[in-house]
């Protein structure tokens, strides 16, 4: 099967404007101003197959929103090619733009002003969509995103969470293969995030639609997307399964223990390292391979009264991933 | 569908958005019309205290309130804001989610000119009749031929504002200051185009300035024709031509900066 989104050495490069502070700073960047380049994406090339949910990691300013948009269609790469669904972004026109569905997290397309039902009904004259699938699949998002209350009043009353289901409402309607999402749950409360997330796999597995997201959060990650791609400082750091990454980079397990009597520091030392006790509650941090036979011990020779074994927090694998990335030249 | 409703349907809806939104404000609304009445309506109080003492270059206190009676609704008829809107879009990533759409973004500009236009013209139209029906002076025929040339230079000169003031706030690509820049165009409009007294008023080599550049077509030509300053073939003639050499001039304009706009949004990111 072709690749839904096939990105082949993809770079971008800023070219920005330099000023030195104060008022003389200002001045001469009127008269000779000077520029920097700065490189957003470098090189970055990756695969997406239908219907595959795929999130974009990295910190802020890594090159993320930036490969969205020249995925999008919104900016034109410096160099290298990108292909979505058979079309180059930037000179897809109105074809290309009907099978994608873009949702900047900070930037809506609701009128502020307006019920949300409103820019429902001019995005299905603007999308042309016939009335029957208007309506039925106005009536399978605003179920799915349990909309019902809030459709009819206006944005500005909404809050963040409402919002944000009422705008992705609005950026399916026209049924899209591809979606394109930049942060959609930030700021939401748990809540919100869980009914957002959920309903985006409900949507990848009712309509087989690709879906590219950005997120600072671990839970969208582990919740919803097979396979993360990582960028940093605009390089690729890491294309894969999520359990692959932290196998990589997390070689340990994490034992948390329950004792039940007082055991002293040193005696636990024995086991592995310890990463943290404080009676009742000690935690190892074991080899892998070791995890089974260090619980077994642990088992026979303190008084346990719970054992688990986990993965290490995927915050910190990922914090891990980023700190051994090596700098760019 | 055909393509003629979707595209009738597009801008229904857009037309219809701007309506819905317009009623949410409808104190801001009332303001406005204020704003377009009181400008006309103090140049006029000066005119008619100066025109008491005899003829201004053949104009007489009734020609000056039918004047700017006339500049009055013109004005609300040609006005545009795009230049506000462009910039807050393009400075505040607002174009974004226009660019993904399969829908140009001067298509919702356009749509929201009419919705506007649409508003006040009818308001001010409203103003006019009632103002008529007790105070002669601004009385106009009802010559349909007058009326018919009137709204075509009135559609003219509205698409040639609309131009500028988009071409104008394209210019939010390249600095922060679009906005002043249509805010000294419209300070010099306030002179060359005739909103503060009629072009026949001013020294001959501004008038002159006016009528080559495109302050005249852009206002004071609708006016005159509405008022019947202008009436002979010649005259008519060359006020469309110099009414359509221009807004092909500015659409060039608009389609170049477009264009090199874009390409360098996509080059500085936004």
């Amino acid at each position: 099967m072709p690749a839904a989104i096939s990105a082949h050495s993809l770079s971008k490069t800023f070219r920005v404007k330099v000023r030195d502070p104060g008022l003389s700073g200002a001045v001469r960047a009127l008269v000779r101003p000077r520029y920097r380049e700065v490189q957003a994406v470098r090189e970055v090339s990756f695969d997406i197959a239908p219907g595959e949910i795929v999130a974009f990691l990295g910190p802020n300013g890594a090159g993320k929103t930036t490969t969205l948009k020249m995925l999008a269609g919104l900016l034109y790469p410096t160099s290298g090619s990108v292909q979505v669904v058979g079309f180059e972004p930037w000179t897809g026109g109105s074809a290309f733009k009907r099978r994608i569905a873009l949702v900047l997290g900070n930037r809506q397309q609701l009128v502020w002003d307006l019920p949300a039902e409103e820019t429902f009904l001019l995005n299905r004259a603007i999308y042309d969509i016939a009335e029957p699938d208007f309506r039925e699949r106005l009536a399978e998002l605003v179920d799915l995103l349990r909309l019902g209350p809030v459709v009819d009043k206006p944005v500005r009353q909404l809050s963040l969470g409402e919002r944000m289901k009422c705008e992705l409402a609005a950026a399916l309607l026209h049924r899209p293969p591809i979606l394109f999402l930049d942060e959609p749950t930030l700021g939401l409360d748990v809540s919100a995030q869980d009914a957002i997330r959920r309903f985006l796999s409900g949507y990848r597995d009712r309509h087989g639609a690709t879906i590219l997201l950005t997120s600072h959060y671990m839970q969208d990650v582990t919740a919803l997307a097979s396979r993360v791609i990582m960028i940093n400082r605009g390089r690729l750091l890491y294309d894969g399964a999520l359990e692959a990454l932290v196998a990589r980079i997390a070689p340990t397990k994490r034992l948390e223990l329950v004792l039940g009597s007082p055991v002293s520091a040193e005696s636990l030392a024995t086991f592995g390292a310890v990463h943290s006790y404080r009676f009742p509650h000690a935690v190892f941090d074991v080899p892998r391979e070791a995890a089974a036979t260090t619980s077994a011990r642990l088992l026979a020779a303190l008084p346990v009264a719970d054992l688990s074994i986990a993965d290490p927090p995927i915050e910190e694998v990922i914090r891990l991933a980023f700190a051994e990335a090596p700098e760019p030249e | 569908m055909s393509t003629a409703t979707v595209w009738a349907r597009r801008y229904g809806a857009l037309i219809r958005n701007a309506w819905l939104v317009d009623l949410q404000y409808r104190a801001a609304i009332l303001l406005w019309v204020l704003w377009g009445v009181t400008e006309p309506a103090i140049a006029l109080g000066i005119w008619w205290a100066i025109a008491g003492a005899g003829d201004v270059a053949g104009y007489g206190r009734a020609d000056f309130a039918r004047y700017f009676f006339a500049v009055m609704l013109v004005n609300q008829l040609t006005i545009a804001w795009d230049s506000w809107y462009l910039d807050r879009w393009i400075r505040e990533g607002e174009l974004n989610f226009r660019l993904a759409r399969p829908l140009h973004p001067a298509h919702e500009a356009t749509a929201d000119n009419i919705a506007y236009k649409a508003r006040s013209g009818t308001i001010l139209l409203v103003v006019w009749l009632v103002t008529a029906a007790i105070w002669p002076a601004v009385r106009l025929p009802l010559d349909p031929a007058r009326w018919a040339l009137t709204a075509l230079a009135v559609l003219l000169a509205a698409g040639l504002r609309f131009l500028i003031s988009f071409t104008t706030g394209l210019l939010a690509f390249w600095t922060t200051r679009a906005t002043a820049i249509m805010e000294l165009h419209a300070g010099i409009a306030m002179f060359l185009a005739g909103r503060i007294a009629p072009l026949a008023l001013l020294p001959p080599p501004i008038a002159h300035l006016a009528t080559v550049l495109w302050f005249r077509p852009m206002l004071a030509f609708p006016v005159e024709v509405l008022t019947g300053a202008v009436t002979s073939t010649p005259e008519l003639l060359s006020g469309f031509a110099a009414q359509v050499i221009w807004l092909a001039l500015w659409l060039a304009a608009c389609r170049l900066a477009w264009r090199r706009g874009l390409a360098r949004y996509g080059a500085v990111g936004g």
